[in-house]
């Protein structure tokens, strides 16, 4: 046989059905005619029948287009990472340089077009928006390959994503102020000092920092007129641009660098600090919270917001609970909600009256996970002027929309601040409230339900204290009142069925599946709050109402503990289903399918809508005797 | 086996009339062994097409011819080829199938220059049309009056293949089933517009790769002549 390699001429003039594929498949679309069908020429055209793998291992590498059939792309756990058909390509080598491991089975019999590897950097180096595009396209897949890796891979996250690339540069000779200045202009911790600028491939001499500039300059009494020569450290350590966060967090750690030059072969690419490396931490709720705080518009909100799914999914996987998850995603709601209003506050200038920012339902009570609406409402202090008012709707508008843009869409009930129902001063709700305990209708108790779960996130938290005092004050001892929200406890139907199937919803999208919310977080919910408001505690969180309960001797320890039980069961089972949703790809819900849970959970579940149950008629004849 | 007999024939028989086989079909049977042990992957394939004026080698003649080459399992697109042939005659009415007409074609070069060129892309290859007979008649014919034999070399006919096939499954021929646009259906090929040389060359090469492919890897060539 010939073993001859194969020069690639140009792709014949003939073949202009291929020239109109590949002008089809992003990103070849951007490429010249000419530059097109010299590639083509590079390519090859392989046929592989369903079921084909193409493994990382064995592979020789290049882009591969599928231009007939559909493939899908699997981690090596065997976790789906992506489905795709026609036009769509991917480099299985650049996939498991982030995903070892990684493989791609063909679901049906396809026509693929290869660009062999060599072509393909080459391509990449010479095109940059194409390189651009495989970057970002990788990134993605990579992102939602994270997803399902069951241990958190930021400290894998290369230097290239992290460090700054605005680099200052200076020349030997500069002075030791000049370089102080333009330290100061660019707001920069520190100073590479070049022969040459990176781009004319100049050399890294030394480095000068803030802190050289204190105890080498400052504290020495040079002539800030020296060279910065002087007082540079000569020859820095430089780590490449592939090393990972991990490495260069244990890099500056062991030798106490809080500067590091990064390069990438020879060439000087950027600067990694000790604050970069801080702030990529953004999986660490604390940074993340920090990171929140930082952003000065919405837009940036909305990002770090749009990286929750990922992070519930590693947080549950890492082991933490499900009551500790909630902490965590409530802590960054309210977060997000103090700066949307000092973003406001910047804009409309300060409060012309004390106010708190109030929110409600799983916000208020800390127990918030993902894709729940908001419900909030503003407090103002007595004594509002008319044209005062118009500065809190204004607030009111600006956050609620704010919200709404990073994902806490707009209450479907209408209670927020936005409503003047929902902005009042506090003279006015608390005759809101009198009105709801006098005559508790329906629509009423529905009302309170939400309002009595109520936490102050900004502003002047006594005002919250002392709405919160009138409302339990009014609730005690009113029997009547109790008895209403009692039957509304009673109301929402039990999740029976216990024994034999669980009640699913019969209608819409989701019969056969049981939302867990409606039918078991809400009743458990209710249940407590009910105790709470009959003896007088200001606690919200569920779980520290049952403490608060037990310690007045309004519960006994077996059924607090019953009930706590029974809600941790119900809130684990719930966000481990939304992790499983957001690894299939789909939007979290409350929504399960009970056919789909394994045994042991089932019974749990089981066992736990028991305890709910006989809470329930507990409630029944606390609250409603005779009745 | 048979070809190297029939290659043997052709050498004595020229050889007794005072003038032998000529030298560039004689070198390409030379660097052609044939290996009918080989599996698929293991074979270079060319894949040819051709535009012809009529349907008949005596009434006709060739227009056009395109070729790709198989190895190692791929289409190499960078090795086509697209020649225009410069005929005797005019088109005249066949220019409505083929979309050749008389003044783009007398630009072509003509056969004695094509030939050697074919014949140096088909050492140690495997010959491969969509229904072969058609263009061998054709090209043997040519062979014939260049070279004093035809091509005798190996062959394999995606239209054979895919009749085979069919009736290995006891389906039914319908009257359009073994056109290549029906077969290339049948594995899931996209569809390509019809008509010149090198693109049918093209989609007669990646319809052979699917019949392979579906075949098995263990085919030999032995399996496919």
């Amino acid at each position: 046989m010939k073993a001859e390699s194969f020069p690639s001429a140009a792709l014949s003039p003939e073949l202009q059905a291929i020239r109109d594929f590949l002008a089809e498949c992003m990103p070849f679309e951007q490429l010249a005619d000419g530059e097109l069908d010299r590639i083509a020429g590079a390519m090859e055209i392989d046929y592989f029948r369903r079921g084909h793998v193409f493994t990382s291992h064995e592979d020789p590498g290049g882009l591969r287009i599928l231009r007939s059939g559909a493939a899908e792309l699997r981690a090596e756990d065997g976790r789906l990472v992506d489905r795709f058909g026609e036009t769509i390509s991917f480099n299985l080598m650049g996939l498991s340089q982030e995903q070892p491991g990684i493989r791609a089975t063909l679901i049906e019999d396809s026509l693929i077009y290869r660009l062999p590897e060599p072509a393909y950097q080459q391509l990449r180096l010479q095109h940059r928006d194409f390189d651009r595009f495989f970057h970002s396209q990788r990134n993605r897949r990579v992102r939602r390959a994270a997803r399902r890796e069951t241990n958190p891979s930021e400290m894998m996250k290369q230097l290239r994503d992290l460090m700054s690339t605005q680099l200052l540069w200076v020349e030997p000779g500069v002075s030791i102020q000049q370089t102080a200045q333009k330290m100061t202009e660019r707001r920069v911790s520190s100073a590479m000092i070049m022969d040459h600028g990176p781009e004319q491939g100049g050399r890294l001499l030394g480095i000068v920092t803030d802190r050289d500039i204190r105890s080498r300059a400052m504290a020495t009494g040079i002539d800030a007129q020296a060279g910065i020569d002087n007082i540079m450290t000569k020859d820095p350590v430089t780590i490449d641009a592939e090393e990972t966060l991990f490495d260069a967090t244990l890099f500056m750690t062991q030798r106490g660098f809080h500067h590091i030059p990064v390069k990438d072969k020879d060439t000087i690419v950027g600067m990694i600090t000790s604050s970069d490396l801080m702030l990529a931490r953004r999986d660490d709720p604390v940074y993340l919270v920090q990171h929140i705080s930082r952003q000065q518009s919405v837009e940036g909100l909305r990002k770090i917001i749009g990286l929750l799914p990922d992070l519930l999914v590693q947080w549950v996987n890492a082991g933490i609970r499900a009551s500790q998850v909630a902490h965590l995603l409530t802590a960054i709601s309210d977060a997000v909600t103090v700066k949307l209003i000092t973003l406001a506050e910047q804009e409309l200038g300060p409060p012309p009256r004390p106010y708190c920012w109030l929110g409600f339902g799983s916000q208020g009570r800390d127990e918030q996970l993902l894709g729940g609406d908001q419900d909030n409402a503003l407090l103002i202090a007595d004594g509002l002027e008319p044209a005062e008012a118009v500065w809190f709707e204004k607030l009111a508008h600006r956050v609620c929309d704010g919200l709404n843009a990073c994902g806490y869409v707009y209450c479907p009930g209408g209670v927020m601040a936005t409503t003047d129902e929902w902005r009042q001063p506090l003279s006015g709700w608390c005759n809101t409230v009198d009105r709801w305990t006098r005559s508790p209708t329906a629509d009423a108790v529905m009302r309170v339900s939400i309002f009595f779960d109520l936490r102050a996130i900004h502003g002047d938290a006594s005002l919250c204290r002392q709405l919160q005092q009138h409302m339990l004050k009014r609730t005690g001892g009113n029997t009547i009142f109790l008895a209403a929200l009692a039957e509304n406890v009673l109301d929402s139907p039990p999740p029976l069925g216990i024994f034999r199937r669980f009640v699913v919803e019969h209608n819409g999208e989701h019969a056969d599946e049981l939302n867990l919310k409606k039918r078991a977080v809400i009743p458990i919910v209710d249940i407590v709050r009910i105790h709470a408001l009959a003896h007088g505690i200001t606690e919200v969180n569920t779980l520290r109402r049952l403490h608060a309960l037990v310690r007045q001797k309004a519960l006994t320890i077996g059924d607090s503990r019953n009930l706590e039980d029974a809600l941790r069961v119900i809130q684990q089972t719930r966000v481990e289903g939304q992790v499983r949703q957001l690894m299939n790809g789909e939007k979290p819900g409350n929504y399960l399918n009970p056919d789909h849970l394994p045994k042991l959970v089932k019974k749990q579940l089981r066992d736990a809508f028991g305890v709910v149950v006989d809470a329930q008629q507990a409630v029944k004849l606390s609250y409603r005797p005779g009745m | 086996m048979l070809l190297t007999a029939r290659r043997q024939f052709y050498r004595l028989r020229s050889r007794l009339q005072g003038n032998s086989v000529a030298p560039p079909l004689l070198q390409c049977w030379q660097r052609s062994a044939l290996h009918r042990r080989n599996c698929w992957r293991q074979l270079e394939f060319l894949v040819v097409d051709t535009e012809t004026s009529a349907l008949n080698v005596s009434e006709g003649e060739l227009l056009s011819i395109g070729w790709v080459v198989i190895a190692a399992g791929s289409v190499r697109l960078g090795s086509t080829r697209h020649i225009l042939l410069k005929p005797r005659r005019s088109v005249g009415s066949s220019a409505a199938i083929h979309q050749l007409r008389d003044c783009e074609l007398s630009a072509g070069i003509s056969v004695e220059s094509m030939m050697p060129e074919l014949l140096q892309a088909a050492e140690g290859r495997v010959l491969a049309f969509h229904h072969a007979p058609m263009d061998l008649a054709f090209l043997n014919s040519i062979s014939q009056r260049l070279y004093r034999a035809p091509l005798l070399l190996p062959w394999v006919d995606t239209l054979q293949l895919e009749k085979q096939s069919l009736e290995r499954r006891q389906l039914p021929i319908g009257a359009n089933a073994l056109r290549l646009g029906s077969c290339r259906s049948r594995y899931n090929l996209p569809v390509y517009p019809a008509h010149n040389a090198l693109m049918d060359a093209l989609a007669t090469a990646e319809l052979l790769l699917a019949q392979l492919s579906h075949r098995g890897e263990d085919q030999r060539l032995g399996d496919l002549l």
